[in-house]
């Protein structure tokens, strides 16, 4: 059966696993064993693009055109985009989404988030030596649907399948539920590279029921990188090299590195050497330092617990275990501070990098229909509503309602002969549109009737994915009316096609490439195996076998030598069925074997 | 709101009675949306129950119908498996709150709360009053930008809280009581005038208590 696959599209880093026999588990690049794709991507003036630990070489001398945390930056508007970005990056626009500039090209978040994906892809491809299509992509909690969206216009883009979007604190919970077997209240506290999330769940019987979920979108170890390297690296730079891309993003690479010694030791040295620039720093850091300087942005992250908690209706210490993920976690002072506020030591048993990864590859083998005891009852982060008169947003679905949800609204024209009504779409807690999040516009068509006759019924439905879909009934006429959502900060379905077409005609070779090597391994395979039968097992061949066997060896043979992977694939296939019949006496024979020695011994 | 409408299988074209799943080729069953909620984890139309009983139906509802388990199946069942789980989402949301089930209840034995959730009760008089008068110090302060006061409102709004709190809990139990005398009533209209007067308080102290969590959280930011 074809694996579905559970992917960890991070801030900093990615990975990506599946289950078998063992249980989930993390796959690791057949060459070099690594395990973690950094999520990082460069791209040349050719339009080639390197991912991972070579991009993150790269960074050093081309800032510009390697983007680092792509996911900072998914499904938001350039309004959303801090002083700090604009000093590391080059955007194609000043207003709407977020487009970056780099050589002469314009790329948006999902197709740079699409590298890495299709990184990832190769990888598994290569370890499970087939295919991979279809993936499960967890997205942080407090993601909302603009950003979701992206995420899975960037799985389309690198060809993929997204049959879900899973919230990374749940996924947790599910590597952490089949690992320990435990039921009760759990909270997990997620902070990552980029973003905060905690969610509250109730395990029982094998549900993971999410009671809350809240969490900052723009916090993480990144704001602890950007601290570090604002207080010990760049303070006593001149304004203009504080701007400057290189010395901002070797600044972030040396406080980010400093961090992760902090969590295993006291103390620790900062280098920091721009040669081209002139710099040379080069200076002590101790944990308590480092700690005083990060510890309000570490304070933040305990509002959301706090909110999450009241909307379960639950306090601190009716929580009975606290899972804590995500690198940032690896820090002595957020395990201190979490204990603190929760009463109990967080759980650091499962590995914070891996644990999201491998909670995914179990829903995948759930979505594949393998696993039926583990199910997720999940929650929309935010609440979703209309424009109404006024700027007023009239909220349809509340935040923490579970998933999928689904509500009816009716809607009717104001003046006479309208033949239209306009909705605008929200997402967000305050009550002016002004201070929400916009998602998405649409059109009701209409027919004109007299103001208040016309009768349209909109269905909002939240689906598994946190995503939402619209369609409108005209009670009337009884006739469904389609509905085309244009997103506020997103790509339409053209647009992704379009996307999807140039980077098939550029990736075209490398496809094709792949697929010539995949058939020739695969070939290979049979080619032995049926080589090692016919040589340990001959006496199993039935009359005429042996010969029609060979044929269909030699026919492979040539194949394999060639260009042609459908031939190759053809002609492997043919030989498999050939040898079929063979491998199925040899098989009967050691089973008698098998059978008759225990008869012996029984005697 | 007709539960007895008879409906056909839309895989074996068998005729029953709307219910979750055919009765005859097991296939899931598109509910109507206005189903009775009571009705969709079988039970009888009663605002007595036991909620952990009902948090095991739905358990055991989603473990039927969640569309994480049939996403393998055929368009009609996915799309069965994805309305369904989102109106047992809705059913469980409502009944597992007491007030809300209760003004469903109300709604189903054609009652409404409407407009009278607007006034204010008579025993909460008071306790409105002093709130209104907080939160308008509140928003004040807030702009004209008066930090001493607003720290001091800070206890204060922590007091209503606790009070909100207090006065809520009392109409839980009240709406507990006469929730039980609803099988064996001594007086079904008296109890039915009871239960709106106590639904429609608590749905008044709910709404004042949300305007509280609002105004607080954009005060200190929490």
């Amino acid at each position: 059966m074809e694996h579905i696959v559970g992917i960890d599209l991070g801030t900093t880093n990615s990975l990506i696993a599946y289950v078998d026999e063992d249980g989930p588990r993390v796959i690791a690049d057949a060459k070099t064993g690594h395990k973690i794709i950094p999520s990082i991507v460069s791209f040349s003036s050719d339009g080639k693009t390197v991912v991972g630990r070579d991009a993150d070489e790269l960074a050093r001398t081309q800032p510009l055109s390697t983007i680092r945390s792509v996911k900072r930056f998914m499904g938001l508007g350039m309004e959303h985009v801090s002083p700090d970005d604009h000093q590391r990056y080059r955007f194609a626009d000043d207003q709407g989404m977020v487009r970056f500039a780099i050589h002469d090209r314009q790329y948006t978040s999902p197709e740079v988030s699409a590298v890495i994906l299709r990184a990832l892809r190769e990888q598994a491809e290569a370890a499970l030596k087939e295919e991979v299509h279809k993936v499960v992509i967890t997205v942080p909690a407090y993601f909302n649907d603009s950003q979701r969206q992206a995420t899975k216009d960037a799985g389309k883009l690198a060809g993929l399948d997204v049959i879900r979007l899973l919230n990374e604190p749940t996924a947790a919970s599910l590597a952490y539920g089949l690992n320990t077997k435990q039921e009760g209240l759990i909270a997990v506290y997620d902070f990552g590279g980029g973003t905060f999330d905690v969610s509250i769940l109730r395990l029982h019987t094998g549900i993971f029921e999410v009671l809350s979920t809240s969490g900052d979108m723009r916090l993480g170890g990144d704001d602890i990188d950007q601290c570090l390297a604002a207080r010990f690296l760049l303070s006593d730079l001149s304004e203009e090299l504080r701007r400057d891309p290189q010395v901002l993003s070797i600044a972030h690479s040396v406080a980010e590195r400093a961090k992760s010694a902090l969590s295993e030791q006291d103390e620790t040295v900062l280098n920091f050497s721009v040669a081209e620039k002139g710099i040379t720093i080069s200076r002590s850091l101790t944990r308590q330092e480092l700690e005083e300087a990060v510890d309000e942005i570490v304070t933040r992250t305990l509002e959301p617990c706090r909110l999450a908690l009241k909307d379960a209706g639950l306090e601190p210490h009716e929580i009975e275990e606290v899972v804590v993920v995500g690198g940032s976690t690896r820090m002595p002072l957020v395990r201190q501070r979490v204990g603190e506020f929760f009463g109990r030591s967080p759980l650091t048993d499962l590995d914070p990098d891996e644990v999201v990864a491998l909670g995914a590859a179990v829903q995948a083998d759930t979505l594949s229909g393998r696993r039926r005891d583990m199910l997720l009852l999940d929650v929309v982060p935010l609440s979703l509503g209309i424009e109404t008169m006024g700027g007023v947003l009239s909220h349809l679905i509340e935040r923490n309602t579970t998933i999928p949800a689904s509500v009816k609204e009716m809607f009717t024209t104001a003046v006479d002969d309208q033949t239209a009504v306009d909705v605008h779409v929200l997402q967000g807690e305050r009550e002016l549109v002004q201070d929400c999040r916009s998602l998405a516009r649409f059109t009701i068509p209409i027919e004109p009737k007299p103001a208040g006759v016309p009768r349209v019924e909109v269905t909002f439905m939240i689906d598994a994915n946190g995503i939402l879909s619209v369609s409108a009934l005209d009670l009337r006429t009884g006739l469904e009316r389609s509905i085309e959502v244009k997103p506020s900060y997103g790509l339409t379905d053209d647009e992704v096609e379009q996307l999807l077409e140039e980077s098939i005609d550029f990736a075209e070779e490398d496809i094709e490439q792949r697929l010539l090597i995949e058939a020739r391994t695969e070939a290979d395979t049979v080619l032995n195996a049926t080589h090692k039968a016919l040589y340990q097992n001959a006496a199993f061949l039935r009359q005429g076998e042996e010969e029609q066997i060979a044929q269909a060896v030699q026919k492979l043979r040539e194949a394999r030598d060639g260009e042609d992977y459908d031939l190759i694939r053809d002609l492997t296939e043919e030989l498999s069925e050939a040898t079929t019949p063979f491998a199925q006496r040899i098989m009967d024979s050691s089973i008698q074997e098998v059978l008759g020695e225990k008869r012996l011994s029984e005697l | 709101m007709s539960t007895t409408a008879v409906v056909q299988c839309w895989r074996c074209q068998d005729e029953h009675a709307a219910q979750v799943f055919c009765p005859v080729c097991q296939a899931i069953q598109v509910l109507s949306a206005d189903v009775d909620y009571f009705r969709v984890f079988g039970l009888a139309r009663n605002p007595v129950l036991d909620e952990t009983d009902l948090t095991k139906m739905y358990y055991d509802l989603s473990r039927q119908l969640h569309p994480d388990l049939h996403q393998t199946g055929t368009a009609e069942e996915q799309e069965a498996s994805l309305k369904n789980t989102a109106l047992v989402n809705r059913a469980y949301r409502i009944l597992r709150d007491p007030v809300q089930r209760g003004q469903y209840w109300l709604e189903l034995n054609g009652e409404q709360l409407g407009k009278e959730n607007n006034r204010v009760p008579a025993q909460l008089a008071a306790l409105v009053f002093e709130v209104q008068e907080k939160l308008a110090e509140l928003r004040e302060a807030r702009n004209t930008q008066a930090d001493v006061t607003l720290a001091a409102l800070k206890s204060e709004l922590e007091q209503i809280r606790a009070d909100l709190d207090e006065q809520m809990q009392g109409f839980q139990q009240k709406l507990v009581t006469n929730f039980a005398k609803w099988e064996h009533p001594d007086s079904p209209q008296d109890l039915l005038s009871e239960l709106k007067r106590v639904l429609s308080d608590m749905a008044y102290l709910r709404t004042l208590g949300r305007d509280v969590e609002k105004e607080y959280s954009i005060s200190w930011n929490i």
